[in-house]
């Protein structure tokens, strides 16, 4: 499908944008680089510079040298403050404990999000950290950015802030990393008026929504991810801007149950695209797998020498609810138990096919270890269309925001609500029957509190009677 | 209704024994004087404070509150 923007898209120029030239950018030599050496003493930080990796503290040095060639009219916040930065990064090293002091302002008018104050507590010895503050920029759907945005927004971080940035943080933000008070609204009006770029959501707002490559690059998608992604964060502007939940709310949305950006273990809501029909079999496609012509897992594997393609052994015997075999020489594969684990095709994706009538399945409640431990998302809905404009999703979406809203406590996530409450009760909210997937353990687990009405022809209890017969 | 809700947001930002809270303490100290108000009208009133600047936001990353501008930390430190 065709992307189809809400607003007129701007096209931009990395000429017209730009803000240093060619030589301001390319302003050392190597050579430079080795004698170079930053204003304070670094010992532990040099130690991450020798393993095998490649570190942060050497990016955080070049950038340092760079900053120290460009004129100091050429940047809007101190020259040095990569300099402070890993100065002071040094001194937690020493001291065992962090020099950030937590919160503060939020710096954008009318935005009670994307905007996140850090402040040094030790702002005499490292003065041009004594501001830091983070700054998020929403990504765009996928990630998919043109040069011309990355390297305009590269010299206008240089320009108003340390020029140093996360690619990406978990949320998926771009995070701009340190710069003054004063550089926050000016910097937030280029970015939405030259770069035509939103912040995205940090504190208790709706963050980011997220979403794998889907259609643009992969053939197992099941779900235009990226239209679902660009829908809900259009959609949901307010709820991203202007916080009034208990604690944060992420959406992530993933193409097919291989779970790229795995929003099952990192989001509150949880949307992954599946199939209800069957898997598409190419038979004859099998029968070159079997054979040797085409290699298995698109050849992921092929650095080492694992012996003939064996089908029995690698993708029948491996299908974990059991539900494939080979008939008379074809593959058959019992759909009803299939559980969608993606393996057979992954393995043989020229072969195998995800089905055609597809949508998605919803999860809720994961959440990273913070206060309560981890957790993974509870399967709530096994299969929902997911077409445009999505109001389906969105009126689900809202009802789970009301009850959150309304019984959750602060700094309380979703998923320890639906644990505190129950999950039945979120059934009963979102209105889904509850289905004996839900149960961890049917079998051994069966303490059920029922409901007059869910039982057929429901019972008659007199208490008085009852009491007659059992003391309190 | 939108002045009433205003009113009692302010009065509490300026008697709260904390000078940041949490929505949630907004919304409640809101509808214990006015019970009909709903929760997406308290919001709408806050944004609307935050716009005249009356209140801010105050952001640890994680978490958001609210807060009075002019008491507590508002501008910096
Ligand atoms: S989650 Fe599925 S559809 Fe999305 S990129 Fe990964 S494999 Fe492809
Ligand atoms: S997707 Fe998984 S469960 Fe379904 S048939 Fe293939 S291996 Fe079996």
């Amino acid at each position: 499908m065709d992307f189809k923007p809400k607003r007129p898209q701007k096209e931009l120029k990395y000429e017209e944008l730009r803000i240093y030239t060619d030589e301001e950018l390319h302003n050392y030599t190597e050579e430079e680089l080795k004698d170079f050496k930053i204003k304070h003493d670094i010992p532990d930080l040099e130690e991450l510079e020798k393993g095998p990796w490649p570190s942060f503290v050497a990016d955080a040095k070049r950038e340092a040298l760079h900053r120290k060639k460009l004129p100091k009219e050429r940047m809007m916040i101190d020259q040095d403050v990569v300099d402070d930065l890993l100065g002071q990064l040094q001194l937690s090293f020493d001291d065992g404990e962090t020099h950030w002091k937590h919160g503060g302002i939020v710096g954008v008018f009318g935005y009670g999000g994307g905007v996140i104050g850090r402040y040094s507590d030790v702002p005499e010895k490292y003065p041009s950290v004594a501001h830091f503050h983070t700054i998020r920029v929403n990504q765009p759907a996928s990630k998919f950015y043109k040069t011309d945005f990355l390297r305009a927004l590269c010299d206008l971080w240089e320009f108003r802030g340390s020029g140093m940035f996360n690619m990406h943080g978990s949320t998926g933000d771009i995070i701009l990393l340190g710069t003054t008070t004063e550089q926050v609204e000016p910097l937030f009006y280029d970015l939405t008026h030259e770069l035509d770029q939103d912040l995205g959501g940090s504190g208790s707002n709706l963050r980011t929504p997220s979403c794998c490559i889907g259609k643009a690059r992969c053939e197992f998608a099941c779900i235009d991810t990226q239209d679902l992604c660009y829908e809900l964060t259009t959609h949901y502007q307010d709820e991203l801007h202007r916080p009034a939940f208990p604690y944060k709310f992420k959406i992530k949305i993933d193409g097919c149950p291989n779970g790229c950006v795995a929003s099952i273990a990192r989001s509150d809501m949880s949307l992954i695209g599946t199939w209800r029909d069957d898997i598409r079999i190419d038979q004859e496609a099998v029968q070159a797998y079997i054979g040797g012509e085409i290699q298995p897992n698109g050849g992921a594997h092929s650095g080492r020498d694992w012996g003939k393609f064996d089908i029995q052994k690698e993708v029948i015997d491996l299908c974990p609810t059991g539900c494939m075999a080979m008939e008379d020489g074809k593959l058959v594969i019992n759909n009803q138990e299939c559980n969608r684990c993606m393996h057979c095709i992954n393995v043989m994706p020229r072969a195998l096919r995800p089905g055609t009538d597809t949508g998605v399945s919803i999860l809720f409640g994961a959440k990273a270890p913070i206060l309560e431990g981890a957790q993974l998302a509870v399967l709530t809905v096994p299969f929902m269309k997911a077409e445009a404009p999505y109001d389906n999703i969105k009126e689900l979406l809202e009802k789970v925001w009301d009850w959150w809203i309304e019984e959750g406590k602060n700094r309380e996530r979703l998923g320890e609500l639906i644990q505190r409450k129950g999950l039945p009760r979120f059934l009963e909210v979102i209105g889904v029957p509850a289905a004996p997937q839900m149960v961890k353990m049917p079998r051994t687990n069966p303490y059920i509190f029922w409901k007059e009405e869910d039982v057929p022809g429901g019972w008659k209890r007199d208490i008085k009677d009852y009491r007659l017969r059992h003391k309190r | 209704m939108m002045e009433e809700i205003k009113k009692a947001i302010l009065e509490f930002a300026e008697t709260s024994k904390k000078s940041k809270f949490y929505f949630k303490d907004l919304e409640k100290a809101v509808q214990a004087k006015i019970p009909e108000a709903k929760m997406r009208d308290i919001k709408k009133a806050a944004t609307e404070l935050v716009n005249e600047e009356k209140l801010i936001y105050f952001s640890t990353g994680s978490t958001t509150m609210y807060g009075l501008k002019g008491r507590g930390i508002t501008e910096d430190q």
